[in-house]
């Protein structure tokens, strides 16, 4: 008895350290980065490497706050961002809810083919979209990036939000209708606020990808003071020939602690609604 | 009759700023490409280009040396591999985190889904700064630690298809472990008692019942991987070959090819062509494995 249970410890202990040592190595990269961030530049010439900063500082990551492209950057890309989450829901909601609650010719057929577009790369079709905007003047133009974008997340936005939409029975309008609720009062008061997770989903599926996307935005927008802090961070990468390595590093990890939190805090909402809306039988 | 007519136009109305949206931005795009893979225009005819029919096309089917057939191989092949890697490595992963006296499971599980947090395209740039540079890159700093000459890891094709690989995997491996975890633990726990006093061992139960009881539940969420994997940019372009800041590697996804093909070398007729084939390859592999969803 009491060997199978020594047996068995030993066994958990090997598990456990296997997955502490899993866990360990996956996470290098982020920590090598953290501890390089906050080390002084002459800590990086020295052979000796530990996850514990040499030198520790902050200059670098004042460096990043305070330089002032950094500060454009997030107005910039803030900026995009609200227009982009809030223009996608004002015309994905009721272009949603149409879709689930009503029935109307030509419905089935342009559903396919948002299936469809959705498996279509984006960036296949970024030269026309170039070519298309350039003489509108709309290339090196927020209102350029703003329809690009809102365009590329339409077809997810409409998809993922009328998916919700067909989760939530028809009976609660209707009893709503009886008690005397016009169409438009049903939906407000009573189809919105449940669909909330998934209108919080699609939001910030398209705000994480406004703050992610930098292809389109290096591409089309030339510039430092009109980069987006994805594009930015693009531009400040450290390479073999320039750039510091520190500096880089306190910028990325700047960049990824609001999506870090949005992502903890929504882990819930951003599963359950994504496999509500998208994947179903 | 009267009012069925008004429903359709509500409808349509409602429906119109997003559906107006999807095909100017979306839809015309396409068809725009279309139509200039049907034509010669590059950076000396920007204006005058001519309209030279299939010649694109053909230039990337049929001669070999083109590069767009080997870019299709290296990415089937990126895919499989990819693939059979992302489903071993999870399952092992999810068996063991389902060991039931594991008590720290929540703890492991959360810093395992750290790479999935982070912004992609940050993380790529990490991996190749932080631990592939050949100055700053950690690999680098052990290489030397243990006598050995300092590697360029991304600039020959197979070492920079394995780099790929390797963060490629670190990129998805979280939401495959997310979606195997829960398939896993919607098995009903008495299968595997009675499997045990039958005395069947642990690859026997993983052979019947584990895998039967989750393949039907992951296989959207497998689907949707390759489909995102076979399309994959970010990892492939950020690491070798962003413009200006190129490896020397060959390695290319078809999308790297073809944005380089638009944005590099300026070929934007025969870019377009390709453009249009891998919307047709797509088109023909969602129709075929994705459609189901949508017949509702």
């Amino acid at each position: 008895m009491t060997k199978n249970r020594i047996k068995e410890g030993i066994r958990l202990t090997a598990l456990n350290i296997f997955f502490i040592v899993w866990c360990f190595i996956a996470l290098i990269p982020i920590l090598y980065a953290a501890s390089v961030s906050l080390s002084g530049q002459n800590g990086l010439l020295s052979s000796e490497f530990s996850f514990i900063p040499k030198d520790f500082t902050l200059d670098n990551y004042k460096e990043v706050v305070f330089g002032e492209n950094i500060l454009t950057w997030f107005k910039n890309t803030f900026f995009l961002a609200v227009v982009t989450v809030s223009l996608s829901l004002l015309i994905a909601v009721p272009a949603a809810y149409c879709f689930s609650r009503r029935r109307f010719p030509g419905r089935k057929g342009i559903l396919k083919c948002l299936v469809l577009l959705n498996s279509f790369p984006a960036i296949l079709s970024m030269f026309a979209i170039y070519r298309l905007l350039r003489p509108m003047g709309l290339i090196n133009h927020r209102l350029g990036l703003i329809l690009v974008y809102t365009g590329t997340m339409a077809v997810f936005s409409l998809w993922n939000t009328k998916g919700y939409f067909d989760t939530i029975p028809t009976e609660i309008e209707e009893a709503a209708k009886i008690d005397g609720a016009s169409d438009i009062q049903s939906v407000l008061m009573i189809v919105l606020p449940l669909a909330k997770p998934s209108i919080i989903t699609t939001a910030l599926q398209v705000l994480i990808y406004v703050w992610n996307e930098y292809i389109y935005a290096t591409t089309f927008m030339t510039g430092e003071n009109k980069y987006t802090l994805a594009a930015g961070l693009y531009s400040l990468q450290a390479t073999e020939m320039r750039g510091s390595w520190p500096v880089f590093a306190a910028a990325s990890i700047t960049v990824s602690i609001p999506v870090l939190i949005i992502f903890f805090i929504c882990q819930k909402y951003m599963t359950s609604g994504l496999t509500a809306g998208g994947v179903k039988e | 009759m009267k009012k069925h007519k008004r429903d359709v136009i509500i409808s349509y109305g409602w429906s119109f700023p997003s559906l107006i949206l999807i095909a100017l931005m979306v839809v015309f795009p396409i068809f725009y490409t279309a139509y200039i893979s049907l034509t010669n225009m590059n950076v000396y005819h920007w204006f005058d280009f001519a309209v030279v029919g299939l010649d694109n096309y053909f230039r990337a089917l049929f001669v070999f040396d083109s590069g767009f057939l080997s870019a299709l191989f290296a990415t089937i092949v990126w895919t499989v591999v990819n693939m059979v890697l992302q489903l071993i490595i999870a399952f092992v992963l999810v068996s063991l985190l389902n060991i039931q006296k594991l008590k720290l499971r929540k703890i492991y599980k959360t810093l395992l889904m750290f790479p999935w947090a982070m912004p992609g395209y940050v993380s790529i740039l990490l991996w190749k700064t932080g631990m592939f540079n050949t100055q700053f890159g950690l690999l680098n700093q052990w290489m030397k630690k243990l006598g050995y000459e300092a590697v360029r890891w991304l600039s020959n094709d197979i070492s920079a298809f394995i780099c790929c690989t390797v963060v490629n995997l670190w990129l998805a491996l979280p939401f495959m472990i997310m979606i195997m975890d829960g398939a896993m633990q919607s098995i009903d726990r008495s299968y595997y008692e009675s499997a045990i006093l039958d005395g069947a061992d642990w690859l026997k139960r993983t052979r019947y019942i584990t895998i039967p009881a989750i393949a039907p539940i992951i296989s959207p969420a497998v689907i949707i991987t390759v489909f995102t994997t076979f399309k994959q940019f970010d990892v492939v372009y950020l690491l070798t070959q962003q413009a200006g800041a190129k490896t020397g590697s060959g390695f290319h996804t078809i999308l790297t090819y073809t944005y380089e093909n638009a944005f590099i070398t300026n070929n934007y007729g025969y870019s377009s062509a390709i453009s249009i084939i891998i919307f047709i390859l797509l088109l023909v592999l969602s129709a075929r494995y994705q459609m189901k969803e949508g017949d509702r």
